[in-house]
């Protein structure tokens, strides 16, 4: 089936056809494989515990332009805050993409954490291989899953949605996928 | 998206046009006008930019900024417009 997507961009009509089947195939693989991604940088550093992430927040952060705000972040309870929560942060972004739950939540803070790598890696190495990077591709599909919302298809969103928590307060729509 | 506000106008289109001047519009001025792009063998671009690269990542970064602003605030102000739950 072929379902036409109805919209204006820039005060223009923009529609176009859309073919049903491919998007949702296209949206399971994308978050498996991105979903994996995280799941996998996470898993690796709690096989490896303990995750120390001075050497990044404090030493490689320091003269990017996220420096002034990603130091604070170097030591002390604010250090031991990110050595836990980057690491269960990628688990737990990377199981709700690949288990589709809280997809679009998940998709969010997938994107969140890409921004600090995108800058800081891309700004110490010099954006010695341009300013498009595989973070910066990493972000924009993040941002591409939390837009289009794919984990109601072959998700546990699918069952969430249909909670009577969500169908109470429809702002928790924006979490699922 | 045509029944944008001018706050959503500000994030959705500001933040991508920021994020695309800073990458494909910075990119194609150093290409047109900048120092020649020699490439070495482990793949880095070695070149004297037009446009400094702090200059570059803050459009950039701007942009994001802009964009998640967008989402943010569609999230607190607006209900979802999705009724097929």
């Amino acid at each position: 089936m072929v379902t036409n997507i109805q919209t204006q961009l820039l005060g223009r009509d923009v529609s176009f056809p859309v073919e049903e089947s491919r998007f949702a195939y296209w949206l399971v693989v994308m978050r498996l494989i991105v979903g994996w991604w995280f799941l996998h940088a996470g898993l690796d550093k709690f096989l490896a515990w303990p995750f120390d992430a001075s050497w990044f927040v404090g030493g490689a952060a320091a003269q990017t332009s996220l420096g002034p705000i990603v130091t604070l972040f170097s030591d002390g309870i604010l250090l031991s805050f990110t050595n836990i929560m980057v690491p269960l942060g990628q688990t737990l972004i990377g199981l709700g993409l690949i288990v589709g739950a809280l997809t679009r939540l998940a998709a969010f803070f997938g994107a969140f954490l890409m921004t600090f790598f995108y800058f800081i890696n891309g700004e110490t190495g010099g954006w010695a291989h341009g300013v498009i990077t595989g973070d910066l591709l990493g972000l924009l599909i993040f941002a591409m899953i939390a837009t289009l919302g794919a984990g109601r298809v072959l998700g546990v969103d699918a069952y969430l949605a249909k909670m009577s928590v969500v169908r109470d307060h429809p702002r928790l729509r924006y979490f699922i996928g | 998206m045509s029944e944008l506000t001018t706050t959503e106008r500000i994030g959705l289109y500001g933040g991508g046009a920021l994020l695309l001047i800073g990458t494909v519009g910075m990119g194609l001025l150093e290409i047109v006008a900048g120092a020649p792009h020699p490439v070495t063998g482990e793949g880095q671009i070695v070149h004297e930019t037009l446009i400094s690269l702090s200059v570059r990542s803050y459009t950039i970064l701007l942009g994001l900024v802009l964009l998640a602003a967008y989402g943010i605030t569609n999230l607190v102000t607006k209900p979802p417009k999705d009724t097929s739950i």
